[in-house]
């Protein structure tokens, strides 16, 4: 078993999720919450599955830590307390195979415990079963879970844990504070200058807490799968489907919002992976930065208008290196104290970050069929509510085929609007009637 | 320009700016498989546009013509022909 480190030092990105943390508890939506969900066909031994589970020195490390803020313009850090609390387990019995039951999905895992994973058991009448892992997206993005399941099913297959040195962020470099400043402000020119108002948001209008969130998932077949790929490519995608999704989703929305007389240009932001590619790990932290795009009304009438703007933005951004530009801001962020950045950030989208919220976890588990040894029917990622905008599109691909699930407040995106929504998106992922 | 010497300079920014130390890369790996993805293939073409001063237009991004280092020079040495 690897050494465990007793400090580990929250990433930019990390402490821009503590800030959103703060920002959801404001608004009652939990904590930043994320779950993948693995459907099997099997029924599963509980017992077995929580041993095999807290075997891993990781999952022992996420379940006995604690947040600590590093004082005035410290960083915050991780302390591993060498405890040895188990993974929480928890079994349900559910009637309606597929679904999760509200209680599971409603359950937060907020700052103050000292656990950050949890896994969950739903048995169904038809002796089927799904396993549901639970994290906090201030300590693992979509790509670090991607790794910790491999960690895990390594595990299984008898293979020796991977060192302590790829599941842990490596050391940071000294920083540079002149090239930090100088970098500060023109991030931020960016930035200010992307998201001038007027932005329109699902949220435009709605300035109370919602009362509820709940999630919708959307489900293509293999053969739908490939004829949204051909869409994508004749509507002009040349770098992969990822800016054909976004696009159908930004139209889907703005028909949404013309119904509702809402205008305004769309301000998006989409992760974007800091890691170097091909490699395995860091698993723990989150390396995410962001690409932001503007989309005015008029690049939202036609799918290939919509996906050439966005294919515009995304090179200009990457020729002036705004993501790494993006993480040496959040970087040097980590040593304001956790309101002051709060208050910075609030201030100018006056709690609006975004029309919507949109991920995609691209080829990360098309190809995963098993999980520690379970064979894997359908694998569905659950985003983590969060109001302002109170709607987040989560792509996933898995068995060639499509999955969306949508995570939404029914007081912000009623169900029928919803509906409509969805009707709407697959025609346009489908090319049927889109424009 | 010679193949060779092209490919040696795509490699050599691929391996410094974009994949992991110890990953293998050959002229015919399949650079998709080596861990390379959209937001890479991004940054290859705007190396490929400053390096050998050759914009890449859109009828040429095409997945075959970004599937390995041979490929990739290939392409440069198509476009600058043409240029």
């Amino acid at each position: 078993m690897p050494a465990l480190p007793r400090k580990v030092i929250l990433s930019g990105s990390d402490c821009f999720h503590l800030v959103l943390d703060k920002h959801a508890h404001k608004y009652g939506t939990g904590s930043n919450v994320m779950r993948i969900v693995f459907q099997s066909q099997e029924k599963i031994a509980a017992q077995q599955l929580s041993a095999q589970l807290n075997a891993s020195p990781l999952v022992q490390w996420l379940c006995n830590i604690r947040l600590h803020s590093g004082g005035l313009f410290g960083r915050p850090y991780w302390e591993y307390t060498g405890g040895n609390q188990p993974i929480p387990f928890y079994e349900h019995q559910y009637g309606q195979a597929g679904e999760l039951p509200a209680t599971l999905l409603q359950r937060d895992l907020p700052l103050r415990q000292q656990h950050f994973i949890e896994c969950d058991l739903v048995h169904y009448p038809d002796d089927t079963t799904a396993i549901v892992i639970s994290w906090n997206h201030i300590l693992l993005d979509g790509r670090g879970i991607g790794m910790l399941i491999q960690h895990l099913n390594e595990l299984h297959e008898g293979q020796p844990a991977r060192s302590a040195d790829v599941l842990f962020p490596p050391p940071e470099k000294k920083a540079n504070w002149p090239a930090y400043i100088r970098n500060m402000y023109r991030v931020k020119s960016f930035i200010e200058k992307s998201s001038r108002a007027p932005i329109a948001s699902v949220a435009s209008g709605y300035g109370k807490e919602p009362s509820q969130f709940h999630t919708q998932l959307v489900q293509f077949s293999v053969e739908e799968t490939a004829r949204i790929q051909q869409q994508a490519t004749a509507a002009g995608a040349r770098f992969g489907p990822n800016l054909f999704y976004l696009s159908c989703c930004a139209q889907a929305v703005r028909a949404r919002l013309d119904e509702k007389n809402i205008p305004g240009p769309f301000w998006i932001p989409i992760p974007y992976d800091g890691r170097l590619r091909g490699s395995f790990g860091p698993v723990i932290t989150n390396t995410v930065a962001f690409l932001f795009y503007r989309l005015e009304r008029d690049q939202l009438h036609q799918l290939p208008t919509t996906v050439a703007a966005l294919q515009q933005q995304m090179t200009d951004q990457m020729r002036d290196k705004m993501p790494q530009r993006y993480s040496m801001l959040l970087s040097m962020m980590r040593h304001i104290p956790l309101n002051l950045y709060y208050f910075l950030v609030n201030r100018r989208g006056k709690g609006a970050f975004a029309s919507f919220l949109y991920s995609s976890t691209g080829d990360s588990f098309n190809k995963t069929d098993r999980f520690m040894g379970i064979p894997v029917e359908h694998v569905t990622i659950y985003p983590s509510p969060t109001f302002p905008p109170g709607l987040t599109f989560s792509f996933l691909k898995h068995r060639e085929a499509l999955n969306i699930n949508i995570a939404y407040s029914p007081d912000i995106v009623p169900q029928a609007d919803l509906q409509l929504l969805i009707a709407r998106l697959r025609q346009m992922l489908l090319g049927s009637g889109s424009e | 320009m010679e193949e060779s010497v092209i490919i040696a300079d795509i490699r050599q920014f691929i391996e410094t700016n974009i994949l992991a130390g110890g990953v293998e890369l050959t002229p015919d790996t399949n650079l998709q498989q080596a861990g390379i993805d959209s937001f890479s293939t991004v940054e290859i073409i705007l190396f490929l546009e400053r390096n050998f001063n050759t914009p890449v237009p859109d009828d040429k991004l095409l997945p075959e013509n970004f599937q390995t280092l041979r490929s990739l020079a290939r392409l440069v040495r198509e476009l600058s022909a043409t240029n």
